[in-house]
């Protein structure tokens, strides 16, 4: 799985929308897209304990990617019908395209890990894996282990990846932009809280997904690095104290990363790669239709109002 | 410490609540004490990382920070119509 990355791509995304789709699309609906996938599987992948009794998958990984489990919401097609729902209930373009750019920002990006995900389903339910670092989410070690090599593996490559991407993109950080292209597409949620924080806050409230995933990186990694005790987390080959730094392909040695059935590793990339493709000229032909759609909508509401 | 005030908001008009806005140095050192303070925290505490905490995290410190050195007079004369 990723971390910081799925922070950072929501600005990413935002950065680099196509020019006709600038300062159109919802910034919370990018934001709700990346975070859905993990919203609806992640709680059962670490578990919870209460009263000595653990509540969580036997398998995470099974669970989190796979078929049987709840691979499906890190699939496209799953993104696709939410998205679709989203259209035929709101009929709001700003919202509906940023949801499946978000979303699918987050199921692309899940490829890279050991486990990948089900780019196809429901057509296969093969996962696609770049095999890029290991998925090392355990019962045992739970988020701990999994952060430490998440931290100490080509993952922590991913994170630093999309950062610099935003850093490139530095002006999306900017209050000039938040008012100009951020604002609009969401100006009745960015109203409503701004019934109880100043523009400071709003701002700031903007920038807080960044600030999250910059911390968190930073934070995770130092503990990985400086602090962690390897031995309460299992039996690794490591004698120092903190877990050791491995870039090498599907690192870090010291786990076993975890799989399940996929294709080969070098369809991966082309596959996400064509999907991505496909759903940028999808929304590009859509764009002006659900406009106008979105148009004739508002107006049908707005003489139901009058008659009303 | 410098004898010049670190809030540059005598220049900048407030926003729409009558609060003052951050601008320049004071903006870089409330957002770099939110950071330093939650990454060193979330060190120790790693219950504080999450996608909840961080973002309350950076708008408590950038709402309430300034507001406190208004209060007692760090940042210099308090915004008139600050709510």
């Amino acid at each position: 799985m990723s971390w910081a990355a799925h922070q950072f791509e929501v600005y990413a995304v935002q950065a680099h929308l196509p020019k006709k789709m600038k300062g159109k699309v919802s910034f919370w609906a990018i934001f709700l897209g990346d975070f859905t996938p993990d919203f609806l599987s992640k709680f059962w992948v670490y578990g919870f304990t209460i009263n000595g009794t653990r509540y969580g998958s036997d398998v995470p990984h099974q669970w989190h990617r796979g078929f049987p489990g709840m691979g499906f919401t890190h699939t496209l097609f799953f993104g696709a019908i939410v998205t679709l729902l989203i259209w035929s209930w709101k009929k709001n373009r700003a919202f509906t395209v940023g949801y499946i750019l978000g979303y699918a920002a987050h199921a692309l990006t899940d490829i890279n890990d050991s486990v990948g995900v089900m780019l196809l389903f429901p057509l296969l339910t093969l996962n696609f894996t770049s095999e890029t670092w290991a998925y090392a989410a355990t019962i045992d070690g739970g988020k701990y282990l999994d952060a430490a090599a998440y931290y100490s593996s080509l993952g922590l490559a991913m994170d630093v990846f999309w950062l610099i991407v935003v850093l490139f993109s530095w002006r999306v950080l900017t209050r000039e932009h938040w008012r100009t292209e951020i604002v609009p597409p969401d100006a009745r949620i960015w109203a409503w809280f701004g019934r109880w924080l100043p523009e400071r806050g709003l701002l700031a409230l903007y920038r807080a997904t960044f600030f999250y995933g910059l911390c968190r990186m930073i934070s995770w990694s130092a503990w990985a690095r400086l602090f962690a005790d390897p031995d309460k987390y299992g039996e690794f080959d490591v004698t120092s104290r903190g877990f050791p730094m491995d870039l090498s392909w599907t690192g870090p040695y010291w786990l076993d990363a975890r799989s399940l059935d996929h294709v080969n590793p070098w369809i991966a990339y082309p596959a996400a790669l064509t999907l991505l493709g496909l759903l940028y000229v999808v929304l590009i032909r859509l764009w002006e239709p659900m406009g106008r759609k979105e148009a004739e909508h508002r107006k049908s509401q707005a003489s139901r109002r009058i008659d009303a | 410490m410098s004898s010049e005030p670190i809030s540059e908001h005598v220049t900048v008009p407030p926003d729409f609540r009558g609060s003052r806005r951050l601008v320049g140095k004071e903006e870089w050192f409330w957002y770099l004490l939110a950071a330093v303070s939650y990454i060193l925290l979330g060190i120790w505490h790693k219950w504080l990382l999450n996608w909840f905490v961080g973002p309350v995290w950076l708008v408590a410190i950038v709402v309430i920070g300034p507001w406190i050195t208004d209060r007692i007079g760090i940042t210099g004369r308090r915004s008139g119509g600050e709510r």
